[in-house]
């Protein structure tokens, strides 16, 4: 396995985040842009209210990895690029910490899709199948290669990415989305944990 | 130079230590995979197992939304929970 060390070294900085301190910088950044976002629109519908507490979410999760992965660029990028979440996302990220982030998510969303370019004209350039590969083999790399593509749908900047790199950043992405998952369910359920306690 | 070694193959596709990798992480990250043994699984169910899992988390933190718009709109309202949160969101 030549490539391990490789990765490994890559991956240390992700293995090395402390869950709990990941989950408060998360709330932190969360209630900021969540209070950013509710300060001036007092009577928003619920849907709204909804988007604004979920894009505030990913944008705090993808801000507490501060640019240093592939997905954490692609969700902020996203949020500026379509019309109507860009003018909340701006809102979210203020301050002088996220116009660093910002910058550099564009400087590095411009290389990416010149990067896709490259790789559609490349790809269209196919080598012929040796005939000795056994059918069922070939059904199993079809099957990864299916899921593979899904996996790059699901995952955000997924399609920009090859395999190695895919992986590495699906491992991040799932450690953050569940922080993300299991603080946004705490505060969901405080309050009537708070009650009952009180009550009994 | 995986990259390299990658792109010289011509295919993209994950290799069998890759996977071996994937595994051995995600063993610890998705529920429904850590109780199988590691030598069983082939690459295609981890795959399957993890975009099951991402597109639940996904849907869980829709359904957190929704539930905590909901909350946030009885903000107005005297109850204690709409206290709470009130302290808990605003300044």
């Amino acid at each position: 396995m030549i490539f391990s060390p490789l990765i490994r070294r890559r991956r240390t900085s992700s293995r090395m985040l402390n869950s709990s301190s990941l989950k408060q910088e998360f709330l932190k950044k969360w209630i900021m842009g969540l209070q950013r976002c509710t300060s001036s629109n007092k009577n928003m519908s619920i849907l709204e209210r909804k988007k604004a507490i979920k894009l505030s979410a990913d944008l705090a999760m993808a801000s507490a990895r501060n640019g240093r992965t592939s997905w954490s660029r692609a969700v902020i990028a996203n949020a500026s690029r379509e019309s109507d979440k860009r003018i909340l996302a701006e809102r979210i990220l203020q301050g002088p910490e996220s116009e660093i982030l910002l910058k550099k998510v564009s400087a590095m969303s411009v290389r990416m899709r010149s990067k896709k370019i490259v790789k559609r004209s490349c790809r269209s350039v196919r080598r012929s199948v040796p005939q000795k590969s056994l059918a069922a083999n070939s059904i199993a790399k079809r099957l990864v290669q299916k899921r593979t593509h899904v996996l790059k749908s699901l995952v955000p900047g997924g399609e920009f990415m090859d395999e190695i790199c895919l992986i590495e950043e699906t491992l991040d992405y799932i450690a953050y989305l569940r922080a993300q998952v299991d603080v946004m369910r705490c505060i969901a359920t405080a309050p009537e944990l708070i009650i009952k306690r009180n009550s009994e | 130079m995986s990259s390299r070694r990658s792109r010289q193959s011509g295919a993209s596709r994950i290799t069998d230590d890759q996977i071996i990798e994937l595994v051995s992480k995600l063993r610890q990250l998705v529920p429904e995979i850590r109780n199988r043994r590691s030598d069983k699984v082939p690459a295609s169910k981890v795959l399957q197992e993890t975009c099951n899992y991402i597109r639940s988390l996904h849907r869980e933190v829709d359904d957190l939304s929704e539930r905590l718009s909901q909350l946030l709109a009885t903000i107005d309202a005297d109850s204690a929970e709409a206290s709470i949160i009130r302290s808990l969101i605003t300044q």
